[in-house]
C-alpha cells in the first residue's frame, strides 16, 4: 500500500455498500482506493448455475434471490446476456455487469460524549419497558416492545440509544415508513444535540459523513452491510416490511453479525409475537401516556361507493362527514385503499373546500401537505394507508373510505384508529369505518382495541 | 405467481373462456394500473408525414412508466404495452424503429423503442441512424431548426416505393418523426406513417 486513504471516502463508504459508478467522488480516487486494497469490488449480481443447469440468481445489494424478481435481457453495455434485479431498482439498478463497492480499510471510530437533552420524564412502564430494552442489549438478545398507539414510544428508546451511543456505538433507528422517519428526525436530532446522525429515506441528499446514528426507511438499508451494532425498528409491522422477505433480510444485513435488532410496535404480527417469545424478550405497555382509552371504530355503511365516486358522484354519508368536520374546523384524514380511487375523489371533496389534498407515496408534495394539515394551512387530507402510521395531529378526526378492503387488515386499522385522541387536550375524536359490507379484520380490530382499553394486551 | 408489472400486486387469475381455450392475453398489469393509462388514438395527418398514430395520452401514470422505463432503466415494462403496439403495428410491412445513437444505447444498455418492438414480437428494419447524441427536449425551436439533420440512412440500406411505418415512443414538437419521414422519403419511399406510443 502506496498513499494512506481519503478520510472522506471512508467516511462515506464505511459500512454502506455502494454503486462503483455512483459515488460522490471522481472515479480516478476510488480506482486507486481499489488498487490499494482499501476498497473491495464484488458484482452486483451473483449468478450461480445449479446441477440441473438452471441459473440462480442473488442481488448482492438487496439479498432478493426471488426469480421472479429479477429480469434477463440483451445488455449494449456488457454485449451480452444481462440480468438485473426489479426489487431494488429505484435505488439505481444492479445488473450483472454492475460493481458494487465495500470499504475494507480502516473504520470509523465514534464519538463517546453523547448529551441526551430530553426533559420529559418516563412513566414507570416506559422506564421499565426502556431498562428491558438495555438489558436486552447487553444480553445481545432482540427486544419487543409492545405498546399501544399514543403511549410515547419514541421516549422509550432515548436510553437505550443513549448507552450505546455512549460506548461509541453506530445506532440505527429504521421505520417502514418515511412519513414515520420525517416525524422521528427532529425529535431524535432534539434529544440528542452531540450526536451525528443522518435521516435517510427516498429522495435525500447524499452526504459524506459517517453518522452515528442513523433513521432511515428500511429500503435504505440496502446500502448497509454489517454496519450496525444495533438496529431499532419502529413500526415493524408496517407494510411492506411485514410482507416482504427482503427487507427483513436487509435489516438483518444491515446489523452486524451477532447484534440484536428491536423493535417496538403497537400491532406485532402473530409471526414477530412468537418469534420474539422463543428467541428474544417482551415489553408490553397497555395505556397511553396520557391514560385515556383508545378510540373504538363505529361502523358506517357506504353502499356502492366505488361505482358512485366514479361516476362523479360523491356518497351523501361522505358529504355530511366531510362538512361536519369542515364546520367545526377539525382536521381530518380520508384514508383510500387505492390512489386511482383517491384521485377521483379529490375534485368531489374539494367541492366542499378547494383547499382539501391528496397524499400517497410517491406525491411529490406529500411532506409539504402533511405539514401543511399540521400547520392548519389544510382542512383535511385524503391519503392513502402510508399516513395510517407515525403522524400525530391533536384533534384528527379519521375516516377509512372502504374499510373492507384487504389492505385495511386487523394492524392497519388499529394504526388508523391510533391517530386519534393521542393530544391530552383531545383525548378523543371520531373514528369511522365507511364500508361496503363489515369483514373480520374489522371486527378483530375493534374487538383488540375494546380488550386494550379493559387493560389487557395482546391476550 | 405472477405479479402486477407496475404495483407489484399479484394478479388474480379468474378461468375465463379465453383462459381455457389458451387463447387469453398473456396479464401484466393489474386491472387498476391498466385502467391508470388514458387511450387516445389520436390520428394526425399531414405532408412530409402522411399520417401519424399516437396511441396514449401523456398522463401521471404515463409519466411515471416511462421514468422507470427509461431512466431506471426497467426493461422488463417494454412487456406492458406490447398487446396494445402488436394490434396496432402487425398489418404494416415495413417498421422502422426511430434509433438511439450508439453511445447512448451503452449507457442506456437498450434502446427502448427497439424493445418496446421486440416485446410485440414486430418485425423490424433498422434503416437509420442517429447522427449525434443530443437530446431533443432540450433545445429551444431555433436551436431545433438550425441543427443538421438527425438522422442518416444506413450504409446499406436500400428504400423502395413502399410505406414505412416509423416508431417512437412520444410525440411532441414532430422534429424527430419529421426528420426522419424526410430521409425515407428522399431514398424514395412512398409514403410515411408513424405509430407512437404517447401524444405529448
Ligand atoms: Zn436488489
Ligand atoms: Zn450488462
Ligand atoms: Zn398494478
Amino acid at each position: 500500500m502506496g498513499q494512506p486513504f481519503h478520510t472522506a471516502v471512508r467516511d462515506f463508504l464505511d459500512g454502506r455498500i455502494w454503486l462503483r459508478r455512483h459515488t460522490p467522488f471522481p472515479k480516478d480516487i476510488i480506482d486507486r482506493h481499489i488498487q490499494e486494497g482499501f476498497i473491495q469490488t464484488i458484482p452486483g449480481i451473483q449468478t450461480n448455475t445449479t446441477v440441473l443447469n438452471q441459473t440462480h440468481h442473488t442481488c448482492n445489494r438487496c439479498e432478493n434471490n426471488d426469480p421472479t424478481r429479477f429480469t434477463t435481457f440483451h445488455c449494449a453495455k456488457c454485449e451480452g446476456t444481462c440480468t438485473y434485479c426489479r426489487k431494488c431498482l429505484k435505488m439505481g439498478r444492479i445488473s450483472s455487469c454492475t460493481e458494487l463497492i465495500l470499504w475494507r480499510g480502516e473504520p470509523v471510530s465514534f464519538s463517546i460524549q453523547h448529551a441526551l437533552a430530553w426533559q420529559g420524564t418516563l412513566t414507570s412502564s416506559q422506564q421499565q419497558a426502556a431498562d428491558d430494552m438495555i438489558d436486552s442489549t447487553n444480553k445481545g438478545r432482540s427486544h419487543l416492545i409492545h405498546a399501544v398507539c399514543g403511549s410515547g414510544k419514541t421516549e422509550m428508546l432515548f436510553p437505550p440509544i443513549h448507552e450505546l451511543l455512549l460506548a461509541g456505538k453506530r445506532v440505527c433507528l429504521a421505520a417502514p415508513r418515511v412519513d414515520v422517519i420525517l416525524e422521528l428526525e427532529p425529535r431524535l436530532k432534539a434529544a440528542f444535540p452531540e450526536t451525528s446522525i443522518e435521516a435517510l429515506y427516498g429522495g435525500t441528499e447524499l452526504t459524506k459523513q459517517a453518522a452515528q446514528l442513523v433513521l432511515a426507511t428500511t429500503h435504505q438499508l440496502y446500502r448497509f452491510r454489517h454496519t450496525f451494532d444495533a438496529v431499532f425498528v419502529d413500526e415493524a409491522d408496517a407494510f411492506p416490511y411485514t410482507a416482504d422477505q427482503t427487507l427483513r433480510q436487509a435489516v438483518q444485513k444491515a446489523a452486524k453479525p451477532g447484534t440484536p435488532v428491536h423493535y417496538v410496535t403497537a400491532t406485532p404480527s402473530e409471526e414477530l409475537l412468537s418469534t420474539m417469545k422463543k428467541t428474544g424478550s417482551i415489553s408490553t405497555i397497555n395505556r397511553r401516556y396520557h391514560g385515556y382509552p383508545l378510540p373504538v371504530p363505529r361502523y358506517e355503511t357506504l353502499w356502492n361507493y366505488e361505482k358512485q365516486i366514479k361516476k362523479g358522484k360523491l356518497p351523501q354519508k361522505l358529504i355530511v362527514w366531510t362538512s361536519a368536520r369542515l364546520k367545526k374546523r377539525e382536521p381530518f384524514l380520508l384514508f383510500f385503499h387505492h390512489i386511482g380511487l383517491m384521485e377521483q375523489a379529490l375534485p368531489l371533496l374539494q367541492a366542499l373546500d378547494g383547499r382539501i389534498r391528496s397524499v400517497h407515496a410517491a406525491h411529490p408534495d406529500r411532506k409539504e401537505h402533511v405539514q401543511a394539515l399540521r400547520n392548519e394551512q389544510l382542512p383535511g387530507l385524503l391519503t392513502t394507508t402510508i399516513l395510517e402510521r407515525g403522524i400525530t395531529i391533536p384533534n384528527i378526526q379519521v375516516a377509512v373510505v372502504g374499510a373492507e378492503q384487504k389492505i385495511f387488515n386487523k394492524g392497519a386499522l388499529i394504526q388508523i384508529g391510533g391517530r386519534v385522541g393521542r393530544s391530552v387536550n383531545f383525548p378523543a375524536g371520531d373514528f369511522v369505518l365507511f364500508h361496503n359490507g363489515i369483514t373480520y379484520a374489522m371486527d378483530d380490530a375493534k374487538r383488540e382495541i375494546e380488550r386494550l382499553n379493559e387493560g389487557g394486551i395482546g391476550k | 405467481m405472477t405479479r402486477c408489472l407496475l404495483c407489484e400486486q399479484q394478479l388474480e387469475r379468474r378461468p375465463t373462456w379465453q383462459g381455457l381455450l389458451g387463447i387469453q392475453k398473456k396479464q401484466h398489469l393489474c386491472e387498476i394500473c391498466s385502467n391508470s393509462f388514458q387511450r387516445a388514438d389520436i390520428i394526425e395527418e399531414g405532408n412530409l408525414l402522411d399520417s401519424v398514430h399516437s396511441l396514449y395520452e401523456y398522463n401521471e401514470a404515463m409519466r411515471e412508466f416511462f421514468h422507470q422505463y427509461k431512466f431506471l432503466q426497467d426493461v422488463a415494462l417494454a412487456d406492458v404495452f406490447a398487446g396494445e403496439l402488436r394490434s396496432v403495428l402487425k398489418e404494416k410491412i415495413a417498421v422502422v424503429p426511430i434509433p438511439m445513437h450508439p453511445d447512448k444505447r451503452i449507457e442506456r444498455t437498450f434502446a427502448h423503442v427497439e424493445e418496446l418492438l421486440r416485446s410485440a414480437v414486430v418485425p423490424f428494419l433498422l434503416l437509420l441512424e442517429k447522427t449525434s447524441t443530443e437530446v431533443m427536449g432540450e433545445k429551444t425551436r431555433e436551436e431545433r431548426l438550425a441543427m443538421k439533420p438527425l438522422f442518416i440512412l444506413q450504409k446499406h440500406a436500400v428504400i423502395e416505393p413502399i410505406t414505412y411505418t416509423i416508431v417512437d415512443d412520444i410525440y411532441t414538437t414532430g422534429t424527430t418523426l419529421n426528420q426522419a419521414a424526410f430521409v425515407l422519403k428522399e431514398a424514395g419511399a412512398k409514403r410515411v406513417e408513424a405509430v407512437t406510443l404517447i401524444r405529448a
